[in-house]
């Protein structure tokens, strides 16, 4: 920027300054901004669908899940199935041994066999699970957790709306919808939000001061820079003082749980993350998105794939069944997504490998209207092919929409005035699966 | 001394040599680097001149340097170093920057996070293993700071071979990196070299771009064939013990680090050449299973047979991907002009185009012949562009929208990259950056973070004997006596036992705490402030990101950037308060420290009227606050 620019531009007066100071993040004169754009009612939408659930839990098993290993066993193909036995559950099919406690709880799931995508890369397969489109070099499409947010608005004003754990920043990005419907990532589940408080060496005349420089020296920057992305840091600034505010912070710590619960759910990563995921339902976070990565089992599928289904298995069971017990379920829905599955051929010179596979692949489905022990389309003998009712990633999300209550048909136009849909674009739009819900 | 000397001095440390050692060709001379950004403005004024634009201005001597610095060092400028370059009028002074700059250790720092970036680079092989990539990682790190030819570096990691650990050879790790997934890993190699995007061919027939299925297995053919050196013996040996607990006894324990820290980081050989169709194969052109030998499409034609294992079909694919190729060279400089510009030529910056289909065909064909002029040196490319009137620009205060052709137009305003801006507050408590803790590489054996063998076997040498091994009861002899002597205290003289007791505890590697971001472990931990700002996890290409969340914000008022900078007494920003005697200078100060620039009149005005009263609260408050801009935050 050409320095002298500063000198043109407006004084810096003290009156200038004192009205920015005030304007700051004084926590009420926030309110009604925020209010208006987000928190309260959503962008005046038709309720449509099932509209039991009011939120949703997205477990993102990243890497491409073996469904042969895990919800969509081949007991009659040992060639295709390898050692994994299969094992019966309280609901109407079976699912691998890997997954024990899961089992138990098979009354309350829906599993969907018959998922089917063209994406069989990584990040063009995470980029649709996520977005319903595939990655163009022109727009950034919104994630699923931004389209719930944005169209059913947020519950809990202080809160954000979409939180995430474990996942990375570009796989769950607002893309055009801009940062104030972006999730907040958590590193550490443990660990909280981090930074929410104030740091003791700073007062709080000190805090308040400090952000009304930075307001003020920031003026003439964005008369220069109007971009979003310079526009996303300031509504964000709002928000994080906010957030700061809240008298809802605690859900954030799921050390005031008991250790009890907190060791029903596993003491790793991904546990920690479903634990802390019910914590911000139950204090009105709309969309939480827990990531459980490692399925990339080209090398050694048997031994990695039973490692990473050990940790899914104890959390998935503990967090459906923690939510039941809380009267929880039937407002969440839980969601248990891969970007695509694995193939029916073991590849023994890779230790007994599995490689991509789009063509079919599984997800679950529990709670939030859906009706639990049942399964929905199925593969061929050999997991290769879908054989009955195939689920597009689109119709998946669409499903997602349809237990929100929210018209995943309806358009919203990016800023340069493409149209825009939850369910994808229109020659792929999503068809709901209304069947599966009770 | 003239004030031009004077720059030198405090910039370079006296040492006012050319950049590069004058070459043969005589091209990377200063006058000749200087020419060649000549020329290049000369084809970028020509676009101008026939859309009949007006040319961007030049930006000052601040904006300058704090776009120097952040896109060649990666790192905004010191208090030093910003005072000098501001406060002596010199004419040449901007191509001496460059000259620091490019010579700096930030330079390098800043290299590898983008190569590390690009090739996916981790510390860890393995998930949930502790499997050490750290020969390749000293491999990639060693090969940007000696500036290696681009070609010739992406030439060793494509024709890769032998044991990762064998010194010197740590390009094996390339392959490594994507073990399992030999086809991803071509596709991958395509789009970070040649600009192909084959992705989706791996499956099917693309509907979005030209190449089909059999296409993807003609170019797998050539990169097929990355076994282990004698594979299998390492698992008969581990089955000779038939017992269930054998994972969890000493011995089963040190076969599974032995397999994942240096069976896992062999390749037999260099390319069968020919790959078999798989068994869901589709289309007409072929049959599921069938022998195919590879086959290019692009730039030179090469064949390899379909009737025998070449051997060596990976050193014939790397010369062709390398020599001569039209997309190597071109995606060569697209990537260049966009971390120089902060444009590509054209988007997305892997996707080749032809030089006719660029905003200016001459500029392309100019740009492409220099970069093979110029040998690949990356560096001396760089150079060339750094010295063009297009990289002074100013930024183009509009709105960034993805499609417009941005190259020549000016600067996009951008935020600083997640390392950018750690390695900026870096330089906010450091007086010298670039003089931190490194990464760390050590060929010592190291076995349950302890040294074992010092002065007597190196990883490299034990990996030799280890994989020389073929049959699987001398294997299991060996180990045997290899756990005997690791719990009799690794034996050895008692010189060696003096060496062990100098060696670090655990193996040395990636740096903590305060170092450039480069030299943290790669990725950095989930939850580390590198994270929360977009760096990249290294799972997928191209995953880093530079949009804004809540919890960066969190981490700027109340996390790292008070903890680090702001309350910390001796971070380098305060050298400010010592440097300037009156309130108005300390405040200046602490604006080159922060913004790299002075205030100007109104904001000094409402500085000494609204903020400074002298006490150590009042400039912390600056300080905390001018993080706190987004002129900060962003690039102009």
């Amino acid at each position: 920027m050409d320095n002298s620019s500063f000198n043109k531009a407006d004084d810096l007066g003290r009156r200038q300054f004192m009205i920015n100071a005030a304007r700051s993040y004084l926590g009420v004169s926030l309110a009604p901004m925020l209010g208006a754009g987000i928190a309260g009612s959503a962008f005046g939408q038709k309720q449509v669908g099932g509209a039991k659930a009011e939120h949703v839990i997205f477990l993102n098993m990243g890497g491409g899940m073996s469904h042969l290993d895990t919800f969509d066993t081949k007991p009659g193909n040992k060639e295709a199935q390898g050692p994994v036995e299969s094992i019966d559950t309280s609901g109407d099919f079976q699912i691998s041994q890997y997954l024990p406690e899961s089992a138990k709880i098979g009354n309350k799931m829906c599993v969907i066999n018959s998922m089917t995508s063209k994406q069989g890369a990584h990040s063009q397969g995470q980029y649709l699970l996520h977005r319903s489109y595939s990655p163009r070099g022109t727009i950034v499409h919104p994630a699923l957790g931004a389209w719930v947010v944005r169209q059913k608005g947020r519950k809990n004003a202080t809160l954000p709306g979409f939180v995430t754990a474990n996942t990375s920043p570009a796989v769950s990005s607002p893309g055009f919808f801009g940062a104030q419907f972006g999730g907040v990532p958590l590193g550490r589940p443990d660990e909280g939000l981090k930074n929410s408080t104030r740091a003791g060496s700073v007062s709080e005349e000190d805090f308040k001061k400090r952000l009304a420089i930075a307001d003020a020296l920031n003026k003439t920057f964005e008369e220069n820079y109007q971009t979003p992305a310079v526009k996303a840091y300031d509504s964000l600034y709002e928000e994080a003082v906010k957030l700061m505010q809240s008298k809802d912070l605690e859900a954030f710590d799921i050390n005031k749980e008991p250790g009890s619960v907190q060791n029903s759910y596993g003491k790793d990563r991904f546990g920690q993350g479903c634990l802390l995921a019910r914590r911000l339902v139950e204090s009105g976070v709309r969309f939480i998105e827990v990531s459980h990565g490692g399925w990339d089992t080209h090398y050694d599928n048997f031994t990695n794939v039973e490692n990473r289904a050990k940790t899914l298995d104890k959390a998935f069971s503990a967090l459906v069944a923690d939510l039941d017990k809380r009267g929880l379920l039937e407002s969440t829905l839980v969601v248990i997504a891969t970007e695509f599955g694995r193939t029916p051929r073991i590849v023994e010179e890779h230790n007994s490998g599995r490689d991509h596979h789009p063509a079919c692949f599984s997800a679950v489905m529990a709670g939030g209207g859906v009706a639990g022990g049942q399964k929905y389309g199925e593969t061929d003998e050999s997991g290769a092919r879908v054989a009955k009712d195939p689920v597009t990633i689109q119709d998946f999300n669409a499903t997602i929409g349809y237990a929100l209550g929210i018209d995943h048909t309806q358009v919203v136009s990016s800023p340069s005035g493409r149209p825009f849909r939850l369910g994808g674009a229109e020659a792929e739009l999503g068809k709901p699966i209304s069947s599966i819900f009770g | 001394m003239t004030k031009s000397k004077i720059l030198c001095v405090l910039l370079l440390g006296g040492v006012a040599a050319p950049l590069v050692a004058q070459s043969t060709k005589d091209l990377k001379t200063s006058v000749a680097l200087k020419k060649a950004a000549y020329n290049v403005d000369k084809y970028v004024s020509e676009i101008f001149r026939r859309k009949k634009l007006a040319v961007p201005k030049v930006v000052d001597d601040p904006s300058f340097l704090r776009r120097s610095f952040l896109v060649a060092a990666g790192r905004i400028p010191t208090l030093e170093e910003a005072s000098s370059f501001l406060e002596i009028e010199d004419p040449a002074k901007r191509e001496i920057l460059t000259q620091y700059l490019l010579q700096s250790d930030g330079y390098r720092s800043h290299m590898q996070n983008y190569v590390f970036d690009l090739l996916r680079a981790k510390d860890n092989n393995r998930d949930g293993a502790q499997a050490y990539a750290a020969p390749y990682m000293n491999f990639v790190q060693k090969s940007v700071g000696k500036n290696i030819p681009w070609d010739q570096f992406a030439h060793s990691l494509i024709s890769a071979k032998g044991i990762a650990w064998e010194d010197g050879n740590g390009a094996v790790g390339y392959y490594i990196r994507d073990k399992g997934m030999p086809l991803d890993n071509l596709a991958l190699t395509m789009q970070i070299f040649t600009g192909e995007r084959l992705e989706c061919a791996q499956c099917h027939d693309s509907p979005t771009n030209k190449w089909e299925r059999m296409d993807f297995y003609e170019l797998a053919a050539f990169t097929h064939g990355q076994r282990e050196i004698n594979e299998g013996v390492w698992n008969r040996a581990m089955r000779s013990y038939n017992d269930e607990d054998f994972r969890r006894s000493d011995i089963g324990r040190l076969f599974y680090w032995l397999r994942d820290n240096i069976h896992y980081g062999t390749i037999a050989d260099q390319g069968a050449g020919r790959i078999k169709l798989p068994s869901d194969y589709q289309y007409k052109d072929g049959d599921p299973g069938e022998m195919i030998g590879g086959r290019t499409h692009f730039g030179k034609k090469i064949r390899s047979s379909d009737r025998r294992d070449s051997g060596k079909s990976r050193i014939e694919f790397a010369d062709w991907m390398t020599k001569d190729n039209p997309n190597f060279n071109y995606i060569a400089v697209n990537r260049m002009w966009e971390r120089v510009m902060g444009s590509p030529l054209t988007y997305p910056v892997d996707v080749y185009v032809k030089p006719e289909k660029t905003a200016s065909p001459p500029l392309t064909n100019y740009l492409t012949r220099l970069m093979v002029d110029l040998d690949y040196d990356l560096k001396a490319f760089q150079n060339v562009l750094f010295l063009t009137k297009t990289f002074q620009f100013a930024a183009n205060p509009k709105a960034f929208e993805a499609g417009v052709p941005q190259a020549f137009n000016g600067r996009q305003l951008e935020r600083m990259s997640a390392e950018q801006i750690w390695d900026s507050l870096v330089t906010l408590v450091a007086d010298k950056p670039d003089n931190l803790a490194k990464r760390k590489f050590s060929n010592n054996i190291y076995y349950n973070n302890k040294p074992i063998l010092v002065g007597e076997k190196t990883m490299s040498d034990l990996a030799k004997e280890v994989v020389a091994i073929k049959d699987p009861k001398i294997y299991r002899e060996y180990a045997e006596a290899l756990l005997e002597k690791i719990k009799s205290g690794g034996g050895g003289s008692s010189a060696s036992k003096d060496m062990m007791m100098m060696a670090a505890k655990s193996r040395p590697g990636p740096a903590n705490g305060i170092a450039r971001a480069s030299e943290l472990s790669a990725p950095a931990p989930a939850g580390h402030f590198l994270r929360e700002f977009g760096q990249s996890d290294r799972e997928l290409i191209e995953s880093s990101t530079k949009e804004a969340n809540v919890a960066q914000i969190l981490e700027i008022m109340n996390g790292h950037v008070e903890k680090m900078v702001v309350a910390n007494k001796g971070a380098s920003v305060y050298g400010a308060l010592e440097k300037g005697s009156t309130a108005a200078d300390k405040a200046r100060y602490i604006y080159y420290a922060i913004l790299s620039r002075p205030p100007s009149s109104s904001e000094m005005n409402m500085l000494m009227r609204d903020v400074i009263d002298g006490s150590k609260e009042s400039y912390e408050n600056l300080v905390a606050a001018l993080v706190q801009t987004h002129e900060f935050m962003f690039i102009q």
